[in-house]
């Protein structure tokens, strides 16, 4: 069982979750693969690989204090290889505890 | 007058995008001196290597685009004719102010494509700059106008028109 788990091709949606909660302990990690919606496109014509546009919903304490294209600018960051192995587009969510809970 | 001028310089920027502009019209050798000091970049968009082959010939275009034009967006496609949804996004954002677009296709030349994300860090496309200051790409635009800071900084930029 354990042996089957560790060969296993993660998927990239997988690999980017992985990534993301590791690095910004989120209370909120949404990673949506809508690629479907970009077939055709033309800049990825010809792309194997079909995750290649995800929306991402991130809350994170790792946020507070920083700008968005700081927030964002992490974010890529973290996901460096999966963007130059074949991964085309994000949509960035990325807030902190507070900011979804602005009463408290 | 000046609405004039701007838009025969905003054709002449979407046209010479068209055409390959940059193709043959630089050339250098690989380790070139020639490296600008704008003290105006902040630090986070300071290119991190100017030393990379061509793409210093290419730096230095970027560093001059973003310097003249108010609104410099680097996209696929043209604000005309956008070829990614999120370059059309960016687009349609800015033409809700009565601001002059400055636009470069990137989808034309690899090596610029290249040089921008080189330049700005960031690797993905529209990538946007206000005034010389990197400002993200379309998720961030959209941000600013929802929170009501891109009109504030778009503010002067309509007032000389």
């Amino acid at each position: 069982m354990s042996s089957r788990g560790a060969t296993a091709v993660l998927s990239r949606a997988s690999r980017i979750r992985s990534k993301l909660q590791t690095a910004l302990e989120a209370t909120v990690l949404e990673v949506d693969d809508v690629s479907y919606q970009h077939a055709g496109h033309a800049a990825v014509k010809g792309s194997s690989d079909k995750e290649t546009h995800f929306n991402l919903n991130i809350v994170s304490p790792k946020f507070e204090g920083q700008s968005l294209v700081k927030r964002h600018r992490l974010i890529y960051d973290l996901l460096a290889d999966e963007l130059q192995s074949g991964l085309h587009a994000l949509s960035i969510v990325a807030k902190t505890p507070h900011e979804t809970n602005p009463s408290k | 007058m000046a609405t004039s001028l701007s838009n025969v310089f905003l054709k002449g920027i979407a046209a010479r995008s068209l055409s390959r502009p940059l193709n043959g019209l630089f050339y250098c050798t690989r380790y070139s001196n020639t490296v600008s000091n704008d003290s105006d970049t902040h630090d986070d968009f300071k290119p991190g290597n100017k030393l990379e082959g061509s793409g210093i010939c290419l730096s230095n275009v970027i560093e001059q685009d973003v310097k003249d034009n108010p609104v410099m967006v680097y996209m696929k496609g043209v604000p005309d004719f956008p070829q990614c949804g999120f370059s059309s996004l960016a687009v349609r954002v800015l033409k809700h102010y009565d601001v002059p677009i400055s636009a470069r296709n990137i989808l034309e030349d690899p090596e610029l494509k290249n040089a921008v994300k080189a330049f700005s860090n960031w690797p993905t496309f529209p990538q946007i700059f206000i005034k010389g200051e990197f400002i993200g790409g379309s998720d961030i635009i959209l941000n600013m106008q929802q929170t009501g800071e891109l009109k504030e900084k778009l503010k002067d930029i309509t007032s000389k028109q």
